[in-house]
């Protein structure tokens, strides 16, 4: 039994209280601390990322797996079960790569309340790490509930002008979708009879089909409101807008994840008979979020807000993708949704950090008051249009081969389906008329800004490199990806 | 003081001989029928006598004077008969104890001499001499019916011959202890008690008299087993009975919380929902005694009972300290509170996320038993009336702490906490995390304590 996982996740949650104290004594210091212990759970992540490479474990297995008696009495049984496939090993890595640059990121944009900050950063990296590895549904729902506190207070505490509004409907919202699914898993739990369980590895494959529709319905609405999918989004808009940028970047990076991630593994393997019946619904949803999401991003006028309605765009894919497969069997839409949900961390996690860089230079993130930015700053400039790339699906980067992948599993599960192509059209046209806005016009003159300094032009660095690197070696998320899609076919 | 320091003393070495005598029992009973040492009655007698000892050591900040030694005599009387209460086997040695322990409570609701806490306190003690003689009744009832006053007696009587009488006899038992165990409809004077009485009082009202009256329905009710005799209509059932005073309690008093304006009223209305999470555990036991739900669910009842009283003890005692040093019991006064009482805030705010059942704290496991306990078959919506409950619930909870940490306070001044709150403040903190992060032992001591009803 490996004990490697449990250390990716209580070495964070154990870490808290020291960088809070660390902090508390000294500024710097605990800036330092946090930046370390975020790079020893990178490399952790980094080595389960390559374990689950190195030997991929079989459809419905696990790397790494650990179990543990943990509340047991009659006729109640749980297990702390910790597992890793080929879905959550590059969410795992993302997530602490994120987790890293978020905390690189906040030197400059958090002045109050630092201790505080950086110890729920922790707490939050630590959740998130427990919900893509825990493999029992209680132990999944407990960390999944508790990625809410640390995020409620970093938008309530650092956010900004309406942040009391933002905080309250942020987690109204996603506390009354996750207790629905909660239900959906204890609903399964009573009707299982004699062989009550919550194991997911023990559930999947076992669900009689007449008991998966009512919990289907429940894990959806918890999972649709975290993805987040038309009409469940309205928080997110508002949630981006007022957090502050490092956490932006969590929030879209990792914590959307979180219901992509959800359709995969519950939704999908454990209702797999329920999920194959409604593939179309869960289809027309997705297809309707991403054209949804592509639209409203055109209208808005602050930047933080439209790069909010490409990520509801981005994730629709990755809902489009994973029910492709169901509908038809075609592989390739599992992978790209798996490929898309690393992509689009990375792509949008660069443009939410970057809009922060902006409105602390520029004093403004309105595109329309942003003029010049290609003469006036011409290193955030450069990196505003790379990462615009990303985002907008266009090769060297990786999110081209993503969408590429989900569009074209969409189409052998549906012709028509095709129309989807467009999606990454507007995308790129409302990102090209923000370039031309913003970077291509003329500065404003007698308007001084400092561009940014080489270190943060690095940190953005380690946002799109691995975009382009994973372009050209897909195979290392693709591989251990195939076996999860075979599984996920073969149980509907 | 030295009555504070004695009762606090005595209070803590009974808990401890309680605690021997549910781990090691002597199987045998001096009291004859009376009383006799089993492990629910182990589990309620602990958690109503630890409130008291919780009461008091946060007393020794509010309570000075030459009054002090009356109100730590009239504490110890009502921890005697909340401990009394938890054993009783026999209808009349409970109703004793339930006057024992509800007369104390009258004359302390009243503490203050102001004409808010005098009000308050003419207001209980009228519904609370209404409520013991509708007990009073239906013990005569049940006696006529059975000719015992031993409550398994009286039970099998009412099981094997559910006569009309024995289900008036039931609905009146329902009334009686609905009345303390603050079940909607029977709940209206609690709001008024809760924010009238000394906050340390209501504390004492909320967390431990309440689960007096708890264990009383659990050693009466739960035998009950059926209205059907009244109205032969199969509607009546005491398991849709129960449904529909859980249902109401829940969403009257989740409701009726988020319009409040002072911090007490707004707890006394949650400690009325939370109320109605517990009876969920009734439901699923009188639907079908013998089934896997059943167990879960009375393990969840009394698993919430013991939570809630550490929740809501917290909670209770976090408000009484605000008003102790602010001089005011209105949300407005929690603006800001985590720069002013900053121990204060953070005791506040976990005993809340616990209250709304966020896990990993202690209130998550109980109601995931509770909501388990129905969560398929003909309650389920039961269920989801409940876990929307839940949901709404954090609404108002989160409002709370969003004031404590979000909004600007007017006077952002720190104040000193006093240390016997912030004592306390750490020992209820410790066991809702603790419970929160290891379950394993409090499920069990529930569990053990619901087989011993019917072992």
């Amino acid at each position: 039994m490996s004990f490697v996982l449990s250390v990716l996740v209580f070495l964070p949650l154990l870490a808290a209280p020291s960088v809070y104290l660390a902090t508390r004594a000294n500024r710097r210091a605990g800036l330092y601390l946090s930046l370390a212990l975020g790079a020893v759970v990178l490399a952790i992540a980094l080595y389960t990322s390559w374990a689950v490479y190195s030997s991929p474990p079989a459809p419905g297995q696990y790397q790494l797996s650990e179990r543990y008696s943990w509340i047991n009495f009659r006729p109640v049984g749980l297990d702390f079960h910790l597992g890793v496939d080929g879905l959550s090993s590059p969410l795992l890595l993302v997530s602490a790569l994120l987790t890293v640059l978020a905390i690189f990121g906040s030197r400059k944009l958090i002045d109050h309340h630092e201790p505080e900050y950086y110890s729920l950063i922790f707490l939050f990296e630590g959740a998130i790490m427990g919900v893509f590895t825990s493999l029992n549904l209680i132990l999944f729902y407990v960390f999944w509930e508790v990625v809410l506190i640390p995020m409620f207070f970093f938008i309530g505490v650092w956010g900004g002008p309406r942040r009391k509004y933002a905080a309250m409907k942020f987690i109204i919202f996603t506390y009354a979708g996750s207790t629905i699914m909660l239900l959906g898993f204890l609903y399964v739990y009573l009707g299982m009879g004699s062989s009550p369980s919550f194991d997911i590895q023990d559930l999947s494959g076992h669900i009689p089909v007449a008991l998966q529709y009512l919990p289907l319905l429940a894990s959806f609405i918890g999972f649709a409101v975290k993805l987040p999918l038309v009409p469940f989004h309205t928080w997110l808009p508002d949630a981006h807008v007022e957090a502050p940028s490092p956490i932006s970047v969590l929030l879209a990076g990792v914590l959307l994840k979180m219901g992509g991630y959800g359709f995969l593994r519950i939704s999908m393997g454990l209702f797999p008979q329920a999920s194959y019946q409604y593939a179309w619904v869960f289809l027309v949803l997705g297809l309707f979020s991403m054209f949804y999401g592509a639209a409203a991003a055109i209208l808005q006028k602050d930047l933080k807000k439209m790069i909010a309605f490409t990520s509801i765009n981005h994730m629709g894919f990755v809902l489009f993708g994973a029910y492709a497969t169901l509908a038809y069997g075609n592989l390739l839409g599992v992978q790209g949704a798996i490929f898309q949900m690393f992509a689009h961390a990375l792509a949008v996690g660069s443009l939410f950090m970057l809009s922060g860089y902006i409105q602390h230079q520029a004093g403004t993130r309105e595109i329309p008051s942003l003029h010049g930015l290609g003469t006036s700053m011409p290193r955030t400039a450069t990196i505003l249009v790379l990462a615009s790339a990303a985002a907008m699906g266009l090769p060297p980067f990786a999110s081209f081969l993503a969408e590429f992948l989900v569009i074209a599993a969409g189409i052998s599960a549906f012709s028509l389906t095709a129309i989807s192509i467009l999606v990454p059209v507007i995308t790129a046209g409302y990102f090209l008329w923000m370039i031309r806005r913003v970077v291509l016009s003329a500065p404003e003159p007698g308007h001084e800004v400092h561009d940014m300094g080489w270190a943060d032009v690095a940190s953005f660095a380690a946002y799109l490199v691995p975009l382009v690197v994973l372009i050209v070696f897909s195979y290392l998320i693709l591989t251990p990806a195939a076996p999860v899609a075979a599984y996920l076919w073969g149980l509907a | 003081m030295l009555a504070g320091y004695i009762l606090a003393g005595v209070l803590a070495a009974s808990m401890l001989l309680i605690a021997l005598a549910t781990l090691y029992p002597s199987g045998s009973s001096p009291f004859g029928d009376l009383i006799s040492p089993d492990q629910l009655g182990g589990v309620f007698a602990l958690v109503t006598v630890g409130v008291t000892l919780a009461v008091t050591v946060a007393s020794f900040e509010t309570t000075k004077g030459s009054s002090a030694p009356v109100y730590y005599s009239l504490l110890s009387f009502t921890a005697l008969g909340m401990a009394l209460l938890a054993y009783s086997r026999d209808l009349l040695m409970l109703f004793v104890a339930w006057e024992l322990m509800s007369l104390p409570t009258y004359a302390l609701a009243g503490y203050d001499k102001k004409l808010r806490s005098n009000e308050a306190a003419v207001k209980y003690a009228i519904i609370g001499a209404m409520s013991s003689a509708i007990i009073l009744y239906a013990i005569s009832l049940a006696y006529g019916l059975t000719g015992s006053t031993q409550i398994s007696a009286v039970v099998a009587g009412f099981y094997a011959h559910p006569t009309a009488l024995a289900g008036i006899s039931t609905l009146l038992f329902v009334a009686g202890f609905g009345f303390k165990m603050s079940i909607v409809p029977f709940h209206m004077w609690i709001p008024d008690a809760y924010e009238g009485a000394p906050t340390t009082v209501s504390t004492l009202l909320a967390a431990a008299t309440k689960k007096a009256g708890f264990v009383a329905a659990i050693r009466v009710l739960l035998g009950i087993t059926t209205l059907y005799a009244v109205t032969q209509n199969p509607l009546f059932t005491m398991a849709n009975v129960f449904a529909v005073l859980a249902l109401l309690t829940m969403t009257v008093g989740n409701v009726a919380a988020l319009t409040q304006k002072s911090m007490t009223r707004l707890l006394a209305y949650s400690s009325i929902a939370q109320a109605g999470y517990i009876l969920i555990g009734f439901v699923a036991f009188s639907a079908d005694p013998t089934s896997n739900a059943a167990s879960i669910g009375l393990t969840g009842s009394i698993l919430h009972v013991i939570n809630h009283a550490t929740m809501k003890g917290a909670a209770f005692l976090a408000a009484a300290a605000v008003l102790l040093q602010l001089k005011r019991a209105d949300l407005g006064a929690y603006d800001g509170l985590a720069r002013r009482m900053p121990i204060t805030a953070f005791t506040m705010t976990i005993a809340l996320l616990s209250l709304a059942g966020v896990p990993p704290l202690s209130g998550f496991w109980s109601k995931l038993l509770l909501f388990l306990s129905v969560a398929n078959g003909p309650f389920a919506w039961l269920a989801l009336a409940a876990i929307l409950n839940s949901a709404f619930s954090l609404g108002y909870y989160a409002w709370i702490i969003k004031r404590m940490f979000v909004d600007e306070p007017e006077n952002p001044e720190r104040v000193r906490e006093p240390i016997w709150f912030v004592v306390v403040f750490a020992v209820l903190v410790g066991l809702i995390v603790g419970i929160g992060l290891f379950p394993q032992q409090a499920i069990s001591f529930a569990s053990g304590a619901a087989s011993s009803l019917f072992g």
